[in-house]
């Protein structure tokens, strides 16, 4: 049976009307984007450091055989227990594995993409282990059996009654309780006796550094280091795109991230692990589930730079109207929308329309990938690919959302703004950018789209 | 083949030409400022507080006078007695009584306000610093690094630790809707003393 592609135009239009949600969401991630700016403004140096960041990046996924190796080695040195996994499955079993050697029952962690990608939590509760997700977030997003909307903010599509409804379901607290901090403290209490008993702890991961073995976690309450230090069993799960070359490279990263994420300076808690506690065990599952795939796609493959700071979302007018769980997969917003047809090219067509093509997500992204473009290449993909009909009805639902919406219409308006000059004027203008046609963007080259791809293509294989 | 030599394979044949991809230098950027003042700053910034010395008291004075309630008050540094020392502190589950945990960072980031901690600061209990209520860092002057470059290029401790963290004010979140909440499930508080 062939999967059904997603209907994101469907699941967008259910979010639109509900009018409080759809506020709070636009509102919030619109005032993630302003910090962002803010924290930007603030150091004459951001440009560079996105370049660096940038150049590191490719400089490593071109030797990222070689720095996985190094990564291996000196984890190995430093006592960690280094796993590969192909795929998705494979993560869950090496994951199950561990656990059941361990016999443990009881698993706490803290927010990870790539367990989200894998459905970890779906593989060992059957095998009768209880997964405990400690980020407060992710554990609102998992009683309530829904996937995160957000890499960064998981419950961000949520109002303080959602989360009161969730929590007084499964903690007893007061269904009518509106203090935030009555709830956050809620999972607090029901937090630390799970942690405390737990047998076993995981965490994601955000950079693996090849030059000590090293892997590091971002993150703000403090419950990855729970997670990590209380129960002397440490997973980490990360993919293999995730690496470095030296710790000094992290200075880069690390201004960077959290800065574009939610316009902060640093997360709360920076954690660098890089061997095993005392008396304590220490893994990590290095995970491809389809990146080295990614990595020979031509005009794809600097999708892996991503850092998954989630400010590409919050920048996108369509994201921040749609919810990031319209998508109907684990990465939404635009990285999402070009991540996701790597892994199923059919379920996930219809993604690629889910954007305006402002060059917003562009010119935020702190690894520079060029996110409208492939954007783009995806619709010129999934057009070859799929019948033409197809296309057609993707492009005018994107067109009927954006123009039906006033709202929407303006936010476009306003965040249209440079990146769009590496577009040619032939790839705004044309039947596949609806948005185009209704409105004079800024001037861009005056060249052919193939003549472009031909060009820039050819530039790369230079460079 | 093993899905190590496969995932290895597959990366060799795909991934873009080697030699097209240079590694840039390390970057040492940004404000090179080190003082005290730059990194109270920053330390405020992310919710964290200095526990200011009124005339000639002690750290100890001052902890009573900051936290009243306390009853149990762990010391991870020899010259501070509290009510107990990290070294009678042997599991997690007794860490969690803590009320007050008082610990030395060796360096402090003043791009960022960031303390660093490390299993030699804890005495291998890296828990007992998420697991006690508030925390006071004892911090000096002198061990004030500029900013993340600086930081990852000067401290050997990135190179040594088993287990680093960078603490840059208490626990936080706001993952409902979006309040900013100090004191989310690591430590409530946390207060960096000058010494
Ligand atoms: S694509 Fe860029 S902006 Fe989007 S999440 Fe990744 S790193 Fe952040």
């Amino acid at each position: 049976m062939k999967v059904k592609p997603v209907n994101h135009a469907k699941a967008a239009e259910v979010f639109l009307q509900d009018e409080p949600h759809l506020k709070f969401h636009d509102e919030r991630l619109w005032d993630m984007r302003q910090k962002r700016d803010q924290q930007m403004h603030i150091l004459p140096e951001w440009q560079e450091l996105r370049a660096r960041a940038s150049e590191i990046k490719e400089h490593t996924l071109a030797h990222l055989p070689e720095y996985l190796e190094q990564f291996e080695a000196n984890a190995k040195k430093n006592g960690i227990h280094v796993h590969w996994a192909a795929d998705a499955g494979e993560h869950n079993r090496i994951a199950g594995e561990i656990l059941e050697k361990h016999r443990a029952k009881s698993l706490i962690k803290s927010k990870s993409m790539v367990t989200e990608e894998c459905d970890m939590r779906g593989y060992l509760e059957p095998r009768g282990i209880t997964v405990t997700e400690t980020d407060l977030g992710e554990r609102i997003q998992q009683l309530d059996n829904q996937m995160p909307s957000h890499v960064v903010v998981p419950a961000v599509h949520k109002l303080i009654p959602d989360v009161a409804k969730v929590f007084a379901e499964n903690y007893q607290t007061d269904p009518n309780e509106r203090d935030p901090h009555a709830l956050a403290e809620a999972q607090r209490e029901a937090a630390r006796p799970v942690i405390l008993s737990a047998d076993a702890g995981m965490t994601g991961g955000n950079f693996l550094v090849a030059e000590t073995g090293t892997f590091v976690v971002c993150t703000n309450e403090g419950n990855a280091d729970l997670s990590s230090t209380v129960t002397g069993l440490h997973i980490a799960t990360l993919g293999i795109e995730r690496i470095i070359p030296r710790m000094a490279d992290l200075g880069v990263f690390v201004r960077l991230l959290s800065r574009s994420a939610l316009g902060s300076p640093i997360t709360q808690y920076t954690t660098h692990f890089r061997g095993p506690q005392k008396g304590g065990e220490m893994h990590v599952i290095l995970v491809d589930n389809g990146r080295s795939q990614r990595l020979g796609m031509d005009d794809f493959w600097t999708s892996l730079k991503c850092i998954r700071c989630g400010a590409c979302m919050n920048t996108c007018p369509v994201y921040r109207r749609s919810g990031g769980l319209s998508y109907g997969a684990v990465y939404s917003g635009p990285i999402g929308s070009i991540l996701d047809p790597t892994f199923n090219e059919r379920k996930y067509s219809t993604l690629p329309f889910a954007s305006t093509m402002n060059g917003s997500c562009t010119n935020v992204c702190p690894v520079k990938i060029n996110i409208h473009e492939q954007l783009y290449k995806w619709r010129r993909v999934l057009a070859e690919h799929h019948e033409i009909p197809f296309v057609k009805r993707e492009l005018m639902r994107m067109a009927g959302r954006i123009m039906g919406k006033p709202v929407l219409y303006r936010a476009a308006i306003n965040s249209t703004n440079a990146a769009l000059g590496n577009l040619p004027r032939v790839a705004l203008y044309n039947w596949m950018n609806p948005w185009g046609k209704n409105r004079e963007l800024p001037p861009a080259a005056k060249q052919s789209f193939h003549s472009w791809y031909k060009e820039n293509r050819l530039k790369k294989e230079k460079a | 083949m093993n899905s190590r030599e496969m995932i290895l394979a597959r990366l060799r044949s795909n991934r873009p030409d080697p030699d097209v991809y240079l590694l840039p230098d390390i970057a040492i950027l940004g404000d090179q400022d080190r003082s005290r003042a730059r990194f109270e700053t920053s330390l405020a910034g992310m919710g964290g507080a200095v526990l200011e010395r009124q005339g000639e008291e002690t750290l100890a004075a001052a902890v009573a006078r900051r936290f009243p309630d306390a009853k149990i008050i762990c010391s991870a540094v020899p010259d501070y007695e509290g009510t107990l020392h990290i070294e009678d502190v042997t599991s997690p589950q007794q860490a969690a009584e803590t009320d007050v945990m008082v610990v030395r960072a060796p360096f402090g980031i003043a791009e960022t306000g960031s303390v660093f901690l490390s299993e030699a600061q804890l005495n291998h209990l890296n828990s007992a610093a998420h697991l006690a209520q508030h925390l006071v860092v004892i911090l000096s002057e002198q061990n004030i690094t500029a900013n993340m470059h600086t930081a990852y290029t000067e401290r050997q401790e990135f190179h040594t630790a088993h287990y680093g963290v960078l603490m840059s004010g208490p626990s936080a979140t706001a993952d409902i809707q979006g309040v900013l909440i100090r004191g989310a499930q690591g430590v409530r508080s946390l207060s960096v003393w000058w010494e």
